[in-house]
């Protein structure tokens, strides 16, 4: 799992950002420390299925995709 | 430039004066900002620009969720999705928090305003835009290959249009979401229209030939205009759904229903800002629990508390005040593509405030100037998504943020104030491109707060820029009068965008049973309109009878014109261009009218006066004032220089045919194209083996007789071009039923212009940007001096215009300490005093700009002024760079 994908990653642009935790840089796309918890995010979504890896239907109707950001999501449930 | 010397022999700057020697020289004012504030513009330097698919993916959701409902309330609740959810970001350290998106500079795309541009090329829908020249602009454009910009893919980032970083997962949502849009959008509905209009073949040919830079109906559909903030100030969210709720009452079932959607879209609306509020109050709760350090825990828990007392009531402080109007500002600016949001007269605004605040010992002068730092930064910060045509070639990436100081009150007496002061100390000591500056001179303003802005005018940023306060009000009067505005409301006026005159109104603040008038913005966006025509491109229409030698292609039908004079080839001038004018007004009209019918503005128009009361969105004409749509053009010298030259070689003296000067033209004046060299300006070009064949009849062309000397021979045809320009637009009707008027500013149109116009009879070269603003002279030819320059640009009405530009580069030596500044104000006022409506300037050494073109590593923070807004250099594309560096540097005034 990469910085991206933890619940304390604070992107500042596309390619990197703080630990919320630390305040220090991180690359988005290198791994993560130990204190890594998951971020909410779609693919971790009861309600979401994947079709591809970029891809995929939210409550089976509507196009997700995987790595949308799910905080904010009222129906949002850890599968 | 001795144009006794060949181009390639001249040096690469033009001077007025001595040359200066020795070492680079740099500015005198240097100040720094808060620690804070500098780690947060470190971050900022740090930081590259980057787009979400969030907002409008939940957008898009939501609005394909409710078909059938009305479309303003579809549309609410389309807005209120994306507000909801936003990932809510708080950066460490911040005073002022919350951003369009969540990244630092972030923002996002608007598929339901135009998805064409994020077509795969080798879609296509994407090729079916390019056949219609909608995607000629974008072509022509280069981004600044610094500084924020994300200039190629790089690993799980991909480019878009050498500006925004995306991430890779993003893009298939990305373009799934666009294709949802084909053929619903404002641009695919609003082109299904437009071609509607009698002559619209024309308009093609005009966008395809880059004689009009970009379609404003849609791809600005908002902005170059000034907020409003009075209403959430004085009510609050919570106040605000009342009023809505109490409308909604009153309208339900009563004739011109409308107004009962408005209220309902409106309600709607506000309903999303709490939530995105109040998700931003829960993310910096959990940031104060991961906090370890104890002032820094208290001021998270400080932003807690001040985020969930905005989500429902009014400001109780000057800090609150400023976050409530930044939320409103991000708010507005994520409701459609917008550059050119000005705050408008911030410091009169927050003035009640803050005095309050100071006389109750809460807030000091120190704190105050670190809430402007942080406010700079966080105006800096902004980006604006749009086609690489308008966010590189038009706005070189930037977005306008125009705060005035200055300026009356609404009784007629300077508006000054301390506030105002340190608004202009935070600029100096946080330099950044936003908020910029403009310093509304009126003669009633005290001294010491003009040698304030003459400090910081000194810093070189450009700004603040220095404004004509009587001149912009006798143009309000002019065009407004019909519509109700008097002396007293012409007052309350402001800059919106860079430089475009906007009416205002003074609105009734409330604080502790005192009412004090506050102005703010009254109309609607000035960015609508006919924007922007290249005029030397229309010359160059003239000269071969209405083709795009470019392109091969033709534009206009035949002028039928024998050009055997000079009233003649004017003539077919005034005819090619009306023509322009008038296709262009009407599908642009088209283009905003389907805007305001499929995507009205919800935000804006609950904060524009009248709309609330009236119940009336802007597209409905709900603000009090609405004559707002434009015609701009650039490289208005480059036309009247080519004219002159004209004149004179061919019709006057007769020193050669037009054949033959149209024949010097194709052949560039046996020089290579700036396309070719890579060198924009009239420096730095590259002769070609028949060079010696056009040596003399170019010289010919250069030594012509130029506008910027004082000389009545050029200065003549400028005031014929000035006195047509603003006659003319009156003929033309906006969408609102107002006639149009002149606007005069090139912001950085006529360096992408440039670049696909042929040489001009000036002497000009192919490829190479105009003159830039409206009233600046050609780069190296303004040889008589600052006050001649003044007389040629005063040699007509300026109010006449919504506006005229005027950039003078001066060296950091002419202007030093306190000799140099009360000289410099003394130079401004003069031609102010003169009638000239707008002077703003570089205070740099040109070999200093050149050493950052070559090494852009170590001038990252170097700033300097295009045309009407600042811009890190490295973030400016070649053609303006090479431009800034050839314009003419005062070593003497």
């Amino acid at each position: 799992m990469n910085h991206i994908d933890c619940k304390y990653y604070l992107a500042t642009d596309a390619f990197k950002g703080l630990c919320k935790r630390t305040k220090n840089p991180v690359n988005a796309d290198e791994p993560a420390c130990s204190d890594f918890e998951k971020a909410p995010k779609c693919r971790h979504c009861k309600n979401f299925s994947a079709k591809t890896d970029f891809m995929g239907l939210c409550m089976h109707k509507v196009e997700a995709y995987p790595d949308m950001q799910a905080l904010t999501c009222k129906d949002f449930t850890w599968s | 430039m001795d144009s006794k010397r060949t181009l390639s022999e001249c040096t690469a700057y033009n001077y007025y004066g001595a040359q200066p020697q020795g070492e680079i020289q740099s500015r005198e004012v240097k100040k720094s900002p808060s620690v804070r504030v500098d780690k947060a513009r470190q971050l900022y330097f740090e930081t590259k620009s980057s787009v979400s698919m969030e907002f409008p993916y939940w957008y898009t959701r939501r609005w394909e969720e409710l078909e059938g409902e009305i479309p303003i309330v579809r549309r609410a609740e389309a807005l209120k999705a994306g507000f909801e959810h936003i990932t809510p970001a708080i950066f460490p350290g911040e005073l002022l928090v919350m951003g369009k998106a969540h990244y630092l500079r972030g923002s996002y795309p608007m598929p339901w305003l135009s998805e064409a541009f994020f077509m795969a090329q080798e879609d296509e829908m994407y090729q079916d835009a390019l056949q219609a020249g909608k995607i000629s602009a974008d072509e022509v454009t280069t981004m600044g290959q610094g500084g924020g910009n994300v200039t190629r893919s790089v690993g799980n980032v991909i480019s878009i249009a050498g500006k925004f970083g995306l991430r890779k997962e993003e893009m298939p949502i990305l373009l799934h979401i666009a294709q949802k849009w084909f053929n619903k959008s404002v641009d695919d509905v609003g082109h299904k229209y437009e071609q509607l209009v009698p002559g619209y073949k024309e308009k093609e040919e005009i966008m395809r030939a880059v004689i009009c830079m970009f379609d404003s109906g849609y791809t600005l559909p908002q902005g170059r205009e000034v907020m409003n903030y009075y209403y959430p100030l004085q009510y609050g969210i919570e106040g605000l759904k009342n009023i809505c709720k109490e409308k909604l009452d009153q309208t339900a079932g009563h004739p011109d229903m409308d107004r009962l959607y408005f209220y309902r879209a409106v309600h709607i609306m506000l309903e999303g800002l709490q939530s995105w509020i109040k998700n931003h109050a829960k993310e910096a709760k959990l940031m104060a629990s991961l906090e370890e350090d104890e002032k820094n825990r208290a001021e998270f828990l400080e932003t807690v508390e001040r985020l969930e007392w905005l989500a429902d009531n009014s400001p109780r402080t000057f800090h609150d005040a400023l976050q409530l109007i930044w939320i409103l500002h991000v708010a507005v600016l994520n409701e459609d593509a917008i550059s050119g949001l000005s705050p408008g007269r911030l410091g009169q605004v927050l003035y009640p405030f803050w005095k309050r605040d100071m006389d109750r010992g809460v807030l000091t002068r120190e704190k105050t100037l670190e809430l402007l730092e942080s406010m700079r930064m966080k105006f800096t910060e902004l980006d604006c998504f749009a086609s690489m045509g308008v966010v590189g070639g038009v706005l070189s990436g930037n977005t306008f943020n125009n705060l005035c100081i200055g300026g009356l009150t609404k009784a007629g007496e300077s508006a000054a104030n301390e506030l105002e002061i340190l608004i202009l100390e935070s600029a100096m000591t946080c330099a950044t491109p936003q908020p910029t500056l403009s310093l509304l001179y009126d003669e009633k303003l005290p001294e010491e707060f003009l040698l304030k802005g003459i400090e910081c005018t000194k810093i070189g940023t450009g700004y603040p820029a220095w404004i004509n306060n009587r001149v912009a009000m006798e143009f309000l009067l002019n065009n407004f009068k019909n519509e109700g505005l008097d002396v007293e409301e012409a007052r309350a006026w402001s800059i919106g965008g860079c430089l475009e005159t906007s009416a205002g109104s003074w609105m009734p603040l409330e604080l502790d049973g005192v009412i004090h008038y506050i102005p703010g913005g009254s109309a609607p966006a000035t960015s609508v309109g006919v924007h922007f025509i290249s005029l030397p491109k229309v010359l160059e229409a003239v000269l071969f009878d209405g083709l795009d030698k470019r392109t091969g292609r033709r534009v206009y039908p035949s002028h039928g014109y024998k050009l055997d004079s000079y009233d003649k080839v004017w003539q077919a001038f005034t005819k090619y261009f009306s023509l322009t004018v008038e296709v262009l007004t009407l599908t642009n009209n088209i283009q905003h009218d389907v805007w305001g019918k499929i995507s009205p503005s919800v935000i804006n128009s609950m904060l524009k006066p009248d709309c609330l009361e009236k119940g009336k969105d802007i597209s409905h004409k709900g603000s009090r004032y609405n004559r707002t749509f434009n015609v701009e053009v650039c490289g208005g010298v480059n036309l009247v220089n080519s004219l002159a030259s004209i004149k004179k070689n061919v019709f006057e003296e007769q020193k050669f045919s037009l054949d033959t000067l149209k024949t010097a033209i194709l052949e560039n004046f046996g020089y290579n194209s700036a396309s070719e060299t890579g060198a924009y300006s009239l420096t730095g070009q590259m002769k070609t083996t028949n060079f010696m064949n056009w040596l003399k009849i170019h010289k010919q062309c250069l030594d012509a007789p130029k506008y910027g000397n004082d000389d009545p021979s050029v200065d003549t045809i400028f005031k014929e071009w000035q006195d047509y320009f603003s006659t003319m637009c009156r003929n033309y009707i906006s969408l609102y039923g107002e006639p149009l008027y002149s606007c005069q500013i090139s912001v950085s149109t006529h360096g992408p212009m440039g670049s696909v116009t042929l040489a001009t009879p000036d002497g000009r070269l192919s490829g190479a940007a105009f003159a830039d603003g409206s009233v600046s002279a050609y780069p190296g030819t303004d040889k008589n001096g600052p006050y001649a320059l003044f007389s040629s640009a005063t040699c007509y009405n300026h109010a006449s215009s919504q506006n005229s530009q005027l950039n003078l580069k001066i060296h950091p030596s002419v202007v030093q300490g306190r000799e140099g500044a009360r000289k410099f104000l003394e130079m401004i006022r003069a031609y102010l005093r003169k009638g000239g409506f707008h002077v703003q300037f570089n205070i740099v050494d040109s070999r200093m700009l050149k050493d950052a073109q070559k090494n852009p590593g170590k001038y990252r923070d170097l700033m300097v002024r295009v045309a009407g807004f600042t811009q890190y250099w490295v973030e400016l594309g070649k053609q303006i760079q090479d431009e800034v560096i050839s314009r003419t540097e005062y070593a003497e005034i």
